[in-house]
């Protein structure tokens, strides 16, 4: 019965949304205020709906109601209760009603920051795109268009099957239980700035207000965003067996471009309040992130590009296509329909100055997007060029984005120091002087260390401990300066100043505080990147191998019962040049029932030494270890890739002190 | 004023100039050739030790894994075909979800004598995420 509700609030909820735009467009035009209320309602009912669907499909796994198609395809009756409700975004029918969830959540909490407004505010535009895009994923999940059924569908013919196939072992660890709510969470609060931008348009306010009501929402984003993807690396290097945590597949890709334009966004709209440029600029740039998102599941979806994740060919691919030109074609209508007022009142005066910078930066962002896109894409792209399909490694990725994000990492630390308007001598000699001499100090040590450990010119580490350390120092004296101005004028301890400086102005000091973060996350990547070791080997019990300073010992093999599963493998004795250090317990893992999964996964054993990691990995285990069968191991040693996730905790924790600074300056004219 | 505009738009352009050559060039040095096992078969001498990629199904039955010598040898077969390929992949693991009558990506240097490619690279299908086919199976198997 649970399942017919749930079908029937899906079906009703095509009603409320079409009730929602229908309603907000005839009374925002009219200035009727009951209808705009009634349009607000229309949004809250399709919340309640779709979560009432949501609730229906939670209640099916939970019950383990095998006459459900999407419950007995990603679950099992002994799957454990967490995986049983993360089943819920498991496949494609599911992660689809869990974001149109999402959507239905952020629309709602549109309206509830708005409520005290009067019913023309901006944010009421801002609901009748919300409610557009709410709609094509409504209609996506009622099952009545071809390549994706209802998620709430029961079997035909009444049949229920004994048991559900289970969810992939690799997707039953908490890292992958948190990481594609995470991403998709970010994903969807960025549908929120781009309404307000399609509402600023519409509603031809395009001041400052749509800036200062999505700026939030974009930060918010960008932060969950940063959570998600890391989870995402994070998962992968720990589950997958191979070492690292990015390689630059289609759907890692996809996922970190919308977060490169969202980056560029929160600094061009700076520019926008500080010098009322870049109006324009903004609104596309808002819209390419927010279209990045959808672009994002049509290339995971639509099978045009195959990639070790590439989610299966089905039809939904084209629908994204046409709502993406479709939208895209909307807002650029727009665009055109206010062309006057988007002039800009200011223009660049100097190449070299703070405006500039930020445009550099945003070019930068923009420009390793389009990069990363074409690599994406090549395989189209060539086929169409030549006729031959060919596609990009790795080693396009890191080849061709270095030299841009080198470019932005120096930005980091230049873009806070350099002055509005014109960089003068005095501002070159006052903030640069120092960080750059102390940055070339950075350079020349890190040339000295590699070239100590016999690498030879390692020219892209030594330009990256160049920028690195200027920026600590830009950034760094950024904070001394402030804080003792602080300390001096209210007259109190130096960390006293500190604190004031950040409490005062926790949107800049946060940003400095993200960029610190972006540095240390460079270095963990050049050292886990560049100077990672790998080796492999096939060892009996009792045979060692040597990785770097490592001495490894395969001791015995081990096996135990679990609750849905089997592991076994075998345990190592790690040594350091002769000193015992610690065992590690490499294994595999072999569920019951594993659904469309591999039954047997690698689970990699993983010390932390500092921020280095020693990772080993199994090849498939033999049945007679104990007697003299031999095992497959690959091992790798990690330098500084505990850095790497310092580094975006670093950035997180920046983003937070930003966001928590409140939405204080609506009364406040900013430059017009 | 006319003057700094030019100096701006001089410099959009070199930079957007610079950024092309960069992919122009990354994708001229690293970009590597895609072909079906037939479509490289029928190839064969025109990219013979060239860096190639394979995409195609495991065939059923050729897999071999040598775990002492730590190495992986296995055919690929055109989706609906004949023609083969073969692969030896070594001091690497097996990746999850490799299986015989999978679908299987290869990367690798193309020996068109031996029509073998010493594979560098291995993806297996992320499982978790194809539909279609598959489910089609699971669903007769779990209405029957």
């Amino acid at each position: 019965m649970t399942a017919e509700i749930g079908q029937a609030a899906i079906f009703l909820s095509i009603l409320s949304a079409l009730w929602a735009i229908g309603l907000l467009c005839v009374g925002l035009r009219q200035r009727n205020p009951n209808a705009v209320q009634s349009g607000r309602n229309a949004v809250i009912a399709t919340f309640v709906l779709i979560s009432i669907a949501t609730g229906a499909l939670i209640y099916g796994f939970v019950t383990d109601d095998f006459s459900m198609r999407y419950v007995v395809e990603v679950s099992s009756a002994a799957q454990p209760l967490l995986y049983k409700i993360t089943a819920l975004w498991g496949r494609m029918a599911g992660s689809l009603l869990f974001w149109l969830w999402l959507l239905t959540v952020a629309g709602a909490v549109v309206i509830w920051q708005n409520r005290k407004e009067t019913t023309d505010s901006l944010a009421d535009y801002a609901l009748i795109p919300i409610a557009i895009v709410q709609l094509f994923f409504i209609i996506l999940v009622t099952g009545l268009i071809e390549g994706v059924y209802n998620p709430l569908a029961r079997f035909p013919n009444g049949q229920i099957a004994p048991d559900g196939a289970g969810m992939n072992p690799l997707l039953q660890t908490p890292s992958m239980a948190f990481h594609p709510p995470t991403l998709y969470i970010g994903w969807i609060s960025l549908t929120v700035p781009f309404a307000f931008a399609v509402g600023a348009l519409a509603s031809g306010r395009i001041g400052s207000d749509w800036i200062l009501r999505s700026r939030r929402w974009m930060l918010f984003s960008w932060i969950v965003l940063t959570i998600g993807i890391t989870l995402g690396g994070n998962w992968a290097y720990r589950e997958l067996g191979w070492g690292g945590y990015w390689a630059w597949d289609p759907v890692e890709n996809a996922s970190f471009m919308p977060w490169l334009l969202g980056t560029a966004y929160l600094h061009s709209v700076m520019i926008q309040e500080k010098r009322n440029m870049l109006k324009l600029w903004n609104i596309l740039l808002i819209t390419l992130a927010f279209q990045f998102t959808l672009l994002g599941t049509f290339i995971t979806r639509s099978g045009i590009i195959s990639s070790v994740h590439a989610f299966a060919q089905s039809d939904i691919g084209g629908y994204f296509l046409g709502f993406i030109l479709a939208s895209t074609a909307g807002v650029l209508g727009l665009v055109a329909y206010r062309w006057k007022r988007l002039k800009s009142a200011n223009r660049l005066e100097s190449l070299l100055s703070r405006e500039s910078a930020f445009i550099l930066n945003n070019w930068l962002f923009v420009g390793l997007t389009l990069i990363i896109l074409w690599g994406t894409l090549w395989p189209i792209i060539s086929e169409a060029i030549n006729g031959q399909k060919a596609s990009v490694p790795e080693a396009f990725f890191n080849k061709v984005v270095i030299i841009p994000g080198l470019l932005l990492l120096f930005l980091t630390g230049a873009g806070p120091i350099i002055s509005w308007k014109k960089i003068t001598p005095n501002n070159f000699r006052r903030m640069f002087l120092w960080p750059m001499a102390i940055g070339l100090f950075g350079g020349a040590v890190t040339w000295g260390i590699l070239a100590l450990k016999g690498h030879t010119a390692p020219i892209y580490s030594v330009l990256c401990s160049f920028a690195g350390v200027f920026v600590f120092a830009a950034i760094f004296a950024e904070f001394y300066r402030g804080a003792k101005l602080r300390a001096k004028r209210q007259e109190t301890s130096f960390l006293n100043g500190l604190n004031l400086l950040i409490q005062r102005n926790k949107r800049r000091y946060g940003g400095y505080i993200v960029h610190i973060g972006i540095v240390i996350l460079y270095i963990g990547i050049m050292g886990s990147k560049g100077y990672f070791l790998l080796e492999s080997d096939s060892l009996k019990l009792g045979e060692s191998m040597q990785v770097g300073a490592f001495q490894l010992t395969m001791k015995n093999g081990f096996q135990e019962e679990r609750e849905n599963y089997i592991r076994a493998g075998v345990a190592f004795d790690v040594k350091k040049n002769g000193r015992q250090l610690t065992t590690m317990t490499p294994a595999r893992h072999f569920y019951h029932k594993a659904g469309q999964g591999e039954q047997d996964t690698i689970e990699s054993a993983i010390r932390h030494f500092g921020v280095n990691d020693l990772y080993i990995a199994l090849g498939d285990l033999p049945p007679n270890i104990n007697a003299g069968g031999v095992v497959n191991v690959q091992v790798y040693h990690n330098p500084l890739i505990g850095v790497v996730w310092i580094g975006v905790a670093v950035m997180v924790l920046g983003g937070i002190v930003a966001f928590a600074e409140k939405y204080q300056r609506k009364s406040r004219t900013l430059i017009e | 004023m006319k003057q700094r505009r030019l100096k701006i738009i001089a410099a959009s352009v070199i930079l957007l100039v610079a950024m092309a050559f960069l992919v122009v060039a990354g994708i001229r040095s690293t970009s590597v050739r895609h072909f079906t096992p037939a479509a490289l078969v029928a190839n064969a001498n025109a990219v013979d030790n060239q860096k190639v990629q394979v995409d195609g199904i495991i065939l059923e039955g050729s897999s071999k894994w040598d775990a002492v010598n730590f190495e992986l040898t296995f055919a690929v077969r055109e989706r609906e075909g004949s023609e083969t390929v073969n692969v030896i992949y070594a001091d690497r693991l097996k990746p999850d979800n490799f299986t015989d009558g999978g679908s299987v990506f290869v990367e690798g240097r193309y020996d068109a004598t031996q029509n073998l490619i010493v594979a560098s690279k291995l993806m297996t299908k992320c499982a978790s995420k194809y539909e279609g086919a598959e489910s089609v199976t699971m669903t007769s198997r779990a209405g029957g």
